[in-house]
């Protein structure tokens, strides 16, 4: 993509006043969906994004049950007002991609062979977008599916870094979504440091993708600061003391 | 005194170093002991496990369950158990091994909506739970107030042998059936007992991984200062009284593309 | 076609016994009187690239509607009527018993009931919300999203119906060289009257309003009653297979109306004091 306008002003600032290696505001509010077995709202910026878990649950129709393992379903959906302009509520094919992918990118964490002939449903309900909601969506499944006690071998966080200006920065925004040089989103297990969701859109030359996925990366690593941090709260909230 | 180390924990945070056996909710990677869900770590020298703050009931062979019937086909009842998988109860559990449906009629015994406490006689990989009633004090429950917990939280409402449930039960007048599904029926003569009982069911739902617990749900109960002992020096054993079979420790199973271990659990 | 269904949710006989017993002395079991509507709660403007957007919780249902406002071209038959389209869609997050997919009989029922609430109270004037008669008038979309079940859909989605239409922003647009312009200022929505939506059901003999899921899976018949500022009827609709007698109707009409005056007031100060924050 090739950028028609500047994005970072004189003094550095972007187009939302953040400078180059600064996320946006991340919160998480665990298990707010109360009929879900797990649910998150998270907003991510302006994103705000709700993930509901049901699982593991029986599977409909029940031949797509597999003998050794449990199904996954995943389903990536933006609201009608969720958008600048008013999208139509039927699935569109950017839509079944990008759950196609946010599936992909959970399953590596979630021990599937623990529930043979079920199914774990993932919902992932756009309320607003502004730019990264796949991610955004990917980091609320996360602590979702874990709010609904699936056995995990390892949490998913996620976060894009882009090119603007140029410039490599951290998490993309939706201006610099549609108007800047490149945009990678990169969905990652912290622990196992193992990367289960990577998207390039744009262009970069190879010093530009190494340091691009090392921005990534470190973004998906305060993301999880923020995950655990909320997960913490809700189920422990007044015994932190316990924690060495 | 066994040494107990606890921590809280999410999908993913280490557990215990070295060479303790992986028991439950946990995997092992490469010298590390990994958590697999939200809870509380135990590990002392018989194993690393964590007991779990949430998660639905998955079916275990010998739980106690209460279910409610949902249908019935020609040979068996289908049983909403709370779980990801319904159960069925064969009509010969009731009606013995000469059972025919051409002079049995089932609905004579149970119909749709009707609540069973039921023992998981079958359940493995390859199938629904198969359920029986022949036990003493299982069948179908007439009467009382039913509520639901979170099934993580049931060994902790049983307490150790039975204590805290035997305490809620006494200071109420109620006899209180729990499911090792979440599912809890209790029934008794005066309202005000079955709501004292329901309070205390709930505020062990809430705080059943706190300290003080007993202490507290015995203030509640008005139960005299004498009885209430050091209960929570034992809490840590109570946990432990899960009766947590073998066949739970299927978080062990090793994925080999992670690269960490062979699938008979070797290194 | 529409096909009688197995009901997805079967109450404990132990629960219904519970119930009945509970509502013969006129208390439900979750402590309400039998026309007691439960609390709710209504957070506006959540949705800020909507033009107007409300949160509304109706005990622990939870319904989001955001507005959209665009141009385009009037219904037909409609050439000097701005245009208005509510939908309204049950997500998957909501409840165990939604399968993803189109949206079913039931959910296609609810959007419509609740637009005709709001269509026939003739809420907005939407004569007002015209550029150039014939060709180009305002398009609002009422988008309503539900994302938590616990019973009484079409009350709750009505709800944020109105509080998104009534605390929306308008933008105001204009016809220049023969092209619309959003001018970039907004004005107040042309509201005339508050719509109120008030469901009753039938469970045995006893009527209930606001019922919860559980009551719902109880129910033998529905009637939802919509009324205007001046305590008229503006649309109704009976659901389920089961009857209601004259007299029934008549009491529940009345009610419907009493009631829906309490909840137009509580509608009222919510929207106004969520528009001041």
């Amino acid at each position: 993509m090739v950028q028609n306008r500047s994005l970072i002003d004189e003094s550095g600032k972007r187009s939302d006043g953040r400078i180059i290696d600064e996320l946006r505001e991340v919160k998480i509010n665990v298990g707010i969906i109360k009929n879900a077995d797990g649910s998150a709202l998270i907003e991510f910026g302006k994103n705000k994004i709700i993930a509901a878990v049901y699982g593991p649950r029986e599977v409909h129709p029940k031949h797509m049950a597999l003998s050794d393992r449990c199904v996954v379903r995943c389903r990536y959906h933006m609201s009608p007002f969720s958008t600048d302009t008013r999208k139509s509520p039927a699935p569109s094919r950017r839509e079944t991609e990008i759950s196609k992918v946010i599936r992909e990118a959970l399953e590596p964490a979630l021990i599937l062979e623990d529930y043979p002939r079920a199914a774990i449903d993932i919902f992932i309900e756009v309320l607003q977008a502004d730019g990264g909601s796949r991610c955004a969506g990917i980091t609320a499944a996360s602590v979702a599916l874990a709010d609904a006690g699936i056995n995990m071998r390892d949490m998913v966080s996620a976060c894009a870094a882009g090119k603007v200006d140029d410039k490599i920065v951290i998490d993309i925004n939706d201006t610099e979504d549609k108007e800047g040089g490149a945009d990678m989103p990169v969905a990652y297990m912290p622990n196992l440091k193992k990367i289960t969701l990577l998207q390039l859109d744009g262009e970069l030359n190879s010093n530009e993708f190494n340091t691009c996925l090392k921005e990534a990366i470190r973004g998906c690593l305060k993301v999880f600061e923020i995950q655990r941090s909320s997960l913490i709260e809700k189920y422990f909230g007044d015994e932190k003391g316990l924690n060495e | 005194m066994q040494e107990v180390k606890r921590k809280y924990v999410i999908p993913g945070d280490i557990v215990a170093e070295g060479n303790l056996k992986p028991l439950v909710n946990v995997y092992r990677n490469g010298n590390l002991i990994v958590a697999t869900r939200i809870g509380i770590t135990e590990s002392n020298k018989d194993g690393a496990k964590v007991i779990p703050l949430s998660g639905i009931y998955f079916p275990r062979a010998n739980d106690i369950v209460i279910g409610k019937i949902l249908d019935h086909s020609s040979l068996s009842w289908s049983v909403d158990i709370n779980s990801c998988f319904n159960a069925h109860l064969p009509a010969q559990d009731i009606f013995g091994r000469d059972f025919s449906p051409a002079h049995d009629d089932m609905g004579s015994q149970l119909s749709k909506g009707d609540v069973i406490v039921a023992r998981i006689a079958i359940f493995d990989r390859t199938r629904d739970p198969i359920l029986t009633m022949q036990d003493k004090d299982l069948g179908k429950i007439p009467t009382g107030e039913l509520i639901k917990i979170s099934p993580t939280r049931v060994p902790r409402l049983i307490g150790k042998r039975g204590s805290m449930i035997q305490t809620i039960e006494q200071a109420s007048s109620t006899r209180i059936t729990i499911g090792q599904n979440g599912i809890i029926v209790v029934s008794g003569k005066d309202k005000e007992g079955i709501n004292l009982a329901i309070n205390a069911i709930h505020i062990v739902e809430v705080e059943a991984h706190t300290s003080n617990l007993t202490q507290r749900i015995k203030q509640l109960l008005n139960v005299p200062e004498s009885e209430i002992e050091n209960e929570d020096t034992k809490r840590n054993h109570e946990i432990n009284d899960t009766e947590i079979n073998d066949d739970k420790v299927i978080s062990n199973k090793i994925d080999k593309e992670m690269g960490m271990m062979n699938s008979n659990g070797t290194k | 076609m529409s096909l009688s269904k197995k009901s997805t949710i079967i109450v404990e006989n132990l629960r219904k016994k519970q119930m009945m017993e509970s509502i013969s002395t006129g208390k439900r079991l979750d402590e309400r009187s039998l026309d007691e509507t439960r609390p709710f709660e209504i957070e506006l403007d959540v949705i800020k690239k909507a033009n107007g957007s409300a949160w509304v919780k109706l005990g622990k249902t939870e319904v989001v509607a955001g507005v959209k406002v665009e141009t385009g071209e009037p219904f037909e038959g409609l050439e000097n009527s701005g245009a208005l389209i509510i939908t309204a869609e049950v997500l998957p997050i909501a409840s165990p018993h939604i399968e993803p997919g189109p949206p079913d009989e039931e959910t296609i029922e609810l959007a419509r009931v609740v637009d005709r609430g709001v269509r026939q109270s003739e809420m907005l004037e939407l004569s007002k919300l015209v550029l150039v008669p014939g060709k180009i008038v305002y398009t609002i979309f009422v988008d309503c999203s539900i994302i938590n079940v616990d019973g009484n859909l079409l009350d709750a989605t009505s709800y944020a119906v109105v509080a998104a239409l009534t605390s929306c922003k308008l933008p105001v647009f204009e016809i220049k060289d023969d092209k619309v312009v959003d001018t970039g200022r907004t004005q107040e929505p042309p509201v005339t009257t508050i719509p109120v939506s008030v469901t009753t059901v039938k469970i045995g003999d006893y009527l209930l309003l606001d019922p919860n899921i559980e009551e719902e899976a109880c129910m033998d018949a529905r009637l939802t009653i919509t009324t205007n500022s001046k305590g008229s009827i503006v649309a109704m609709q009976k659901g389920l297979k089961g009857y209601f007698t004259v007299d029934e109707v008549k009491s529940i009409a009345d009610k419907a109306i009493s009631k829906g005056e309490e909840i137009r007031a509580k509608l009222k100060e919510l929207i106004h004091h969520g528009k001041k924050e």
